[in-house]
């Protein structure tokens, strides 16, 4: 038995490894290094060789040639041989077939981030993280190559540790994924495309997001805690006028209502804004033994809208536990992720501060019965919107808690290469709105009395059981694995909730419902369950030719008897070029050549429960009938299709991954193409065939495409300074190539604020979904639009026809002569992320753009005309400022003026950090940092903000936010 | 475990709902509340259509906005999509509230078909209804039958030829074939005569029932308009059918005109079939709803009528105002007008201030006292009233010769009588024209939902009549005469390929 001493340190940076396995291969005798990275082992007989190892680092084995002092230094984010997480396992990266991308902690957007997928938006081609609005906490939409369906959901899967979410929400919650704290996240890994995404079967039409969860690492505790502070502000302002040119405007307009207008000048924007302030704390301890590790975490975020009245709150836990037992045969992981969240909703009355009158005061001390607020009390009236905000409550309080329990074993002595995996998991998110109404808000003013409340409660919780086995075995120059295991998850969602309207006290709040006149009860009980079996095979032939193929068959309750099984296969295929004789002599050029060509088919069922079922719905005690005296509640039939099957999404991928001048120089180029059949569509049926006139069926087709070029490039790397640049791009497109049953029927969608029913986009065969459905304006010699009131065309009417372009020539303007214009999807995506380094300085940005996405401008065109200042019989409402533009006098809501190109350039994120290093004689190490948000955007939109949906309605706008913080580490 | 066998907790497996007997009433109050509600959940939610913003989507208000708009009788401010185009006669097949309607009529069929289909003697004997209960059940079968003839009545006098399909269809099955109008009026006329025997005497049902009352009415109404719907008058047809009404003690005009449209009119003996309403227990943003709050505006106190808030949409054009005698009601008490602040002409139907407004319907009881809910109405529709049946016989005695004209000259005066509270207003038999019947049947029945039907009947819709802003142009203009039944709606010619478009559109 010899002694072997050492230290084992980072290549790049020279930084001692804390924690680095060292074992003696082929014993059980290891250990693991201390603080400065040190570590002795006793080495027993015959032992010849040491293998060191690091998570996130590969492995590395060193001959002892009877040396008693090895120090090694190892090399982190060595491409070829990164692990990535598939889904039921991880493989080599140098193995991967399909189209995945990984993000890590490192590269992750930096600030004051409360959803987690703004961790890496920006970050992956293909992938578009766009915020939905200016909430705190908003859960962004994210659609990854574009998305797949129309009416069923377009959102990716996400695996958090192995166990598949649902997707919806619960009362009182902005984002369910708001429930991990992004400081818990390790990595990210975006399977893209259906060789990746049919082991998730159903579920993978979107693309899956497999969110992995930090582990400890054995060695002694590492505490790390960090603190940060934020503020933000509004950098949006809204469009309405002020109250001077409101006065100006009306004398013009609408002089006879001038004796309406006040003396005030309220500006009711700034009123309803304020600078927002935040908080977050983080605390973790991580550490392990020889056969264990452990993490465990504790986090605070608390973070304030810039629009009055909006906050979230996030307390979180989080505990990983690994155990090797038997000589490390069995492997046990338990994972409980815990979070409350509290939100605070704003009473959404941005639309009242565009409305309301500025000539207006916000109080009137002689106003008592609506708390000394200035308001009309008049039904149709905008209402106040500071009294709003001053006055309803509306909170939500959430508590998920995941827990899963890994079991891993190791069939060494049966068959070399046989491993068992059993997950156990459970999900339970439990949420809960309590919103309020006093009296003394206007709602009902002529009813003597009013207030309402509504208490909304939702429990969704689901159970998961996974279990498979895995060989694996090297035979001479090929190697596979194969797999087949089983799997089950059940989901149901419980939500009772009440509201109460005209309460004869403000005193209880939401807490006592006796108080209110009418009180109104709901329930819903959805249950549905996911059955599969699924199988992989992974072939290595000579580390030339890789083969993957998988094979899901998935049972849903949500589909009837006959279309309840799925069977969802793919194959790929990849071929490392470089490994190729021939290719020797591309070596000192390329670092890495692999082509990959991937087809499989996914679902989607992400459709309500019961769809193919027949059900009877009792109505409640407001829709009953009279018969005699008596009031008779109703049983209806619901409208269903008993054949209601999966979506699937059939793809193609073909993807190249290179890298030059030893991976300075690294990239990925896809394409892809997707067509999703049995597209799940509301249609309208043929009368009599159904109990309605909609009904969710399988009626359509769709196509995705797009090609999607990533690259990474180490730009300058030395000891002082360092610069990496990478940047991605997506140019794609989705098409609906058939809807059937409905003939080529058109399917007006896109509702707009203004008018019910009126629609702005169309879904039509051969076209974008969404595209938008417009008339095309006339302009004048002066570049304004025609305004209405004025017989243009001297035909001695005037009608639309003086404004917009009779398209089809039959002398009148009406439905007929709308016409398909651009979508709101945008063609081309852009991200850039830049990390520099110097000295202890760390400089990081992402830039993401989007081009050719086109928004409808639905303020200015609900709220920029001249007739909307008299809207009301006794008040004067407020236009948007574009109506001094166009002098249009009622609303053209279908006018293509409305229609601009919100092509922009965003700075997401810039930070700038600065590492002390260890401090107080090696006892921490500290780092502090500054994080800017959504510093700038490089936009011709005119309105808000151009990433509104399509349909720009006054979204609550983005914040601008800095942040200042601090890490510690012990 | 394989089990994917889920069943819904929170709603009924059609097997359980028809084992118990209550749910037979349940089914059939359902298919009643089709003509008042909108969905199971009051006001709104679990709505029945989805093609339309619930509120807009209900049959009586889409009923009435397709008889009343395209008229003289009203305007209406808004500038929903489709709106202006029924005011204007320039409709399209997409007109999102000519789609509405459509797709009530059939939904109100398919549920009478299904509730058909699953009262059968054996389906009720297979479930293990006990034989009692089976005559309840069979009239319940009838009146489901008169829902369904009502509907397809409907159904052929707004949209012509449209598809025809009974219970012995299926859900899911065939797409409906199409009939004509004439061929589903005949259907309606034997239908009709197979459930005169199983529905109750003249008077005798439940409020919100139907009986024989009911049966006369829609047959009358079939009768009289049967020229326009199949090329042959059966106007003598109409008249014996309307004898029984007319003949009947089961009603009896009410004494005040304004009565017959407030809160508690529910109480009235000369309704004939009224769709209910209840402020509490029958919430909706269409029916009575709207045509109590959607004329309120301007200068009126929402109060006054019994409501939370006006709408500030519905006014009268000049052509209805001009029928009266003079516009305060004090001559002819029917006129209900509210002028203060508004203006006589319309020259823009987007200003609330042009045009009087109609409160004829108030959520207020004739004791004044304000219905249970500002909100929603109590106020019920008179869909058959007496008053209608003495104008419908009166004009088919004319128009057959085949009744008994001073009969007719007489029940126009009752009518007349309460209206200028003397006889003051009384006519003769030569003042009995069909001119003279068209303006009184303005007069008694406007917004009443018989406008557009009784215009075509007169051939007084299309190429005649010119009243503000028919034609899209301010003092308006004649229109083209295949604008006399409305457009299939362009989704349904899309979906179902045994229908053909109606002949200009």
């Amino acid at each position: 038995q010899t002694t072997v001493s050492g230290v084992v340190t980072d290549q790049e940076t020279g930084e001692a490894l804390i924690g680095a396995s060292v074992l003696a291969v082929g014993t059980s005798s290891g250990t693991i290094t201390d603080f400065d990275g040190a570590y002795t082992l006793e080495v027993p007989e015959g032992v010849s060789q040491l293998q060191f190892s690091y998570t996130g680092y590969p492995n590395t084995t060193e001959d002892i040639n009877g040396r008693s002092e090895i120090n090694v230094s190892l090399t982190a984010g060595e491409l070829l041989q990164e692990v990535v997480v598939v889904g039921y396992g991880a493989v080599r990266k140098e193995d991967l077939t399909g189209a995945v991308s990984t993000i890590e902690e490192g590269s992750f957007n930096r600030g004051a981030i409360v959803s987690p997928q703004n961790l890496i938006s920006g970050k992956i081609a293909g992938v578009n993280i766009s915020p939905s609005s200016g909430n705190p906490g908003e859960a962004p939409t994210v659609r990854i190559r574009g998305g797949t369906s129309i009416n069923a959901g377009n959102d990716p899967l996400y695996v958090v540790d192995g166990v598949p979410l649902e997707g919806g929400g619960v009362a009182g919650d902005r984002n369910p994924l708001n429930f991990l704290n992004p400081d818990d996240i390790a990595s990210y890994n975006v399977l893209k495309d259906a060789s990746a995404a049919a082991i998730y079967g159903s579920r993978g039409a979107n693309g899956v997001i497999l969110i992995t969860t930090k582990k400890g690492q054995s060695g002694t505790p590492r505490i790390s805690y960090r603190a940060e502070g934020t503020v933000s502000n509004v950098i949006n302002r809204q469009q309405n006028l002020s109250a001077e040119d409101f006065r100006n405007v009306v004398t013009f307009a609408a002089p006879q209502r001038l004796e309406t207008l006040g003396d005030a000048n309220t500006n009711w924007f700034d009123e309803l804004t304020r600078t927002a302030y935040g908080t977050q704390q983080n605390l973790s301890i991580s550490g392990g033994g020889e056969t264990n590790t452990y993490r465990v975490s504790a986090g605070y975020q608390q973070l304030e809208g810039v629009i009055r009245g909006a906050e979230t709150e996030r307390l979180s836990v989080n505990l990983n536990f690994t155990q090797k037992l038997f000589s490390d045969k069995l492997t046990i992981g338990a994972s409980i992720k815990g979070a409350n969240t509290n939100n605070v909703f704003d009473p959404g009355v941005i639309n009242a501060a565009l409305d309301f009158d500025p000539t207006q005061p916000v109080y009137d001390p002689t106003n008592t019965a609506f708390a000394g607020f200035f308001e009309y009390g008049v039904s149709l009236a905008p209402r106040n919107p500071i009294s709003a905000t001053e006055q309803i409550t509306n909170t939500g309080r959430t508590y998920r808690g995941l827990g899963n329990l890994d079991l891993e074993y190791a069939f060494d002595d049966l068959l070399p290469g046989l491993t068992y995996k059993a997950v156990l998991g459970f999900d339970v998110n439990s949420g809960r709105t309590n919103r309020f109404v006093p009296t003394t808000y206007a709602t009902i003013p002529t009813d003597g009395f009013s207030g309402e409340f509504n208490v909304a409660n939702g429990l969704r919780s689901s159970k998961l059981f996974d279990t498979y086995f895995t060989y694996a075995r090297d035979i001479g120059n090929q190697s596979f694995s194969l797999q087949a295991g089983y799997s089950y998850q059940d989901f149901n969602l419980e939500a009772p909730s009440f509201q109460g309207q005209n309460l004869t006290t403000d005193a209880f709040g939401t807490a006592s419902p006796g108080v209110a006149e009418d009180i109104f009860a709901f329930n819903e009980v959805l249950e549905n369950r996911l059955i599969s079996f699924f199988g992989r095979l992974n072939y290595n032939f000579d580390e030339r030719y890789l083969i993957t193929a998988s094979l899901r068959r998935d049972g849903s309750t949500r589909f009837g008897p006959d279309n309840r099984w799925g069977l969802f296969p793919s194959a790929a295929f990849a071929w490392r070029i470089l490994q190729e004789d021939f290719a020797s002599s591309l070596d000192n050029t390329f670092s890495d050549l692999k082509l990959r060509v991937g087809y499989g088919v996914t679902g989607n069922q992400e459709i309500v429960d019961y769809g193919f079922l027949s059900v009877y719905r009792f109505s409640n005690q407001q829709a009953q009938y009279q018969f005699g005296d008596r009031y008779v509640s109703t049983v209806r039939p619901d409208a269903y299709d008993s054949g209601l099957k999966w979506e699937e999404t059939s793809s193609w991928n073909v993807g190249l991954d290179f890298g030059f001048f030893n991976n300075r120089l690294s990239g990925t180029l896809e394409f892809y193409q997707k067509t999703t059949d049995d597209l799940l569509f509301t249609v309208n049926v043929p009368a009599g065939t159904n109990l309605s006139d909609r009904v969710l069926t399988n009626i359509g087709a769709l196509e995705n495409r797009g090609v999607e070029l990533s690259l990474n490039g180490v730009v300058y790397d030395r000891e002082r300074f360092g610069l990496n640049l990478s940047g991605n791009i997506t140019y794609y497109g989705t098409e609906i190539t058939r809807l059937d049953g409905s003939g080529s029927a058109d399917v007006q969608v896109g509702g707009i604020a203004g008018g019910v029913g009126n629609t702005v986009q169309l879904l039509r065969v051969g076209e974008t979904p969404y595209s938008f459905y417009l008339y095309e304006q006339k302009y004048g010699e002066d570049g304004r639009p025609l305004r209405d009131g004025v017989d243009w065309n001297d035909d001695g009417e005037t009608n639309l026809l003086d404004l917009y372009e009779d398209v089809n020539g039959d002398g009148v303007v009406n439905d007929q002569d709308l016409r398909i214009n651009e979508a709101p999807a945008p063609d081309v995506l852009l991200g850039f992320t830049a990390d520099a380094r110097y000295g202890n300085f760390n400089l990081a940005f992402t830039l993401r753009g989007n081009l050719g996405n086109y928004v409808y401008n639905n303020t200015a065109s609900n709220a920029g005309n001249l007739s909307r200042i008299t809207l009301g019989p006794t008040y004067v409402t407020n236009v948007n400022a574009s109506a001094v533009y166009t002098r249009f006098n009622s609303p053209q809501y279908f006018s293509d003026h409305y229609l601009e190109n919100g092509s922009f350039l965003r700075l997401d994120n810039v930070s700038l950090s600065y590492d002390f290093g260890r401090l107080a004689g090696d006892a921490l190490n500290l780092q502090v940092y500054a994080a800017a948000q959504n510093l700038f955007i490089l936009t011709e939109y005119s309105g808000t903000d151009p990433e509104s949906g399509g349909i720009d309605n006054s979204p609550f706008p983005r914040a601008r936010t800095f942040t200042l913080g601090a890490r510690v580490g012990l | 475990c394989t089990d994917l066998e889920v069943f819904p907790q929170d709603r009924a497996d059609p097997n359980a709902v028809f084992t118990e007997e209550e749910n037979y009433e349940a089914f059939l109050a359902r298919i009643y509340a089709g003509l008042a509600l909108t969905g199971q959940q009051g006001p709104s939610g679990q709505p029945d259509l989805s093609s339309l913003d619930e509120g807009f989507s209900s049959y009586l208000r889409q009923y009435w906005q397709l008889q009343e708009l395209p008229t003289e009788s009203a305007v209406i401010q808004w500038g929903d999509a489709g709106l202006p185009e029924l005011i204007f006669q320039t409709w399209t097949p997409n007109n999102q509230f000519i789609r509405a309607m459509y797709y009530r009529v059939f939904f109100q069929v398919s549920l009478a078909n299904e509730f058909l289909r699953e009262t059968t003697t054996d389906r009720l004997q297979q479930r293990g209804i006990r034989e009692d209960f089976w005559p309840t059940v069979e009239q319940y079968r009838a009146e489901a039958r008169f829902l369904r003839a009502l509907s397809y009545w409907h159904g052929i006098d707004m949209f012509g030829d449209i598809i025809f399909y009974t219970e012995e269809s299926s859900l899911g099955g065939d797409v409906p074939a199409e009939g004509t109008r004439g061929e589903i009026f005949e259907f309606l006329v034997r239908e009709l005569d197979a459930i005169e025997d199983q529905l109750p005497d003249m008077g005798a049902a439940e409020y919100g029932r139907v009986d024989k009352g009911a049966l006369y009415m829609l047959q009358a109404k079939l009768f009289q308009n049967a020229e326009v719907y199949t090329g042959q008058e059966r106007h003598a047809d109409a008249v014996a059918a309307l004898e029984n009404i007319v003949g009947s003690d089961a009603y009896s005009l009410e004494e005040n005109y304004a009565d017959l449209f407030k809160a508690d009119n529910h109480t009235s003996d000369e309704l004939i079939f009224a769709i209910p309403f209840d402020g509490e227990t029958m919430q909706t943003y269409g029916g009575l709803t709207y045509l109590t709050h959607a004329p309120i505006g301007g200068a009126m106190d929402p109060a006054d009528y019994g409501i939370d808030g006006g709408w500030s949409g519905l006014r009268a054009t000049r052509a209805l105002v001009n029928l009266f005698p003079d516009v305060t009601g004090e001559t002819d008490e029917r006129a209900i007008f509210f002028t203060e602040g508004q203006t006589l002409e319309i020259n823009n139907i987007s200003e609330f201030s042009q045009g009087y407004t109609v409160p004829k319907y108030t959520n207020v009881t004739s004791e004044g006292i304000p219905g249970s809910d500002p909100r929603f109405a109590d106020t019920d529709f008179p869909l058959f009233r007496l008053g209608d049946a003495y104008l419908m016989y009166a004009e088919s005695a004319v128009r057959s010769g085949s009744g008994n004209l001073d009969r007719a000259v007489e029940l126009v005066n009752e009518l007349r009588e309460r209206a200028y509270n003397s006889d003051a207003g009384n006519i003769t038999a030569d003042d009995l024209t069909l001119e003279f019947l068209l303006d009184e049947r303005g007069r008694e029945l406007y917004w009443e939902a018989h406008r557009r039907t009784d215009r075509i009947r007169f051939d007084a819709f299309t190429v005649n009549g010119v009243w503000p802003w028919k034609g899209g142009v301010p003092e308006g203009r004649t229109t083209e005469a295949y604008l006399n039944v409305f457009p299939i709606p362009a989704s349904e010619i899309l979906s179902n390929p045994n229908l053909s478009q109606n002949t200009g559109y």
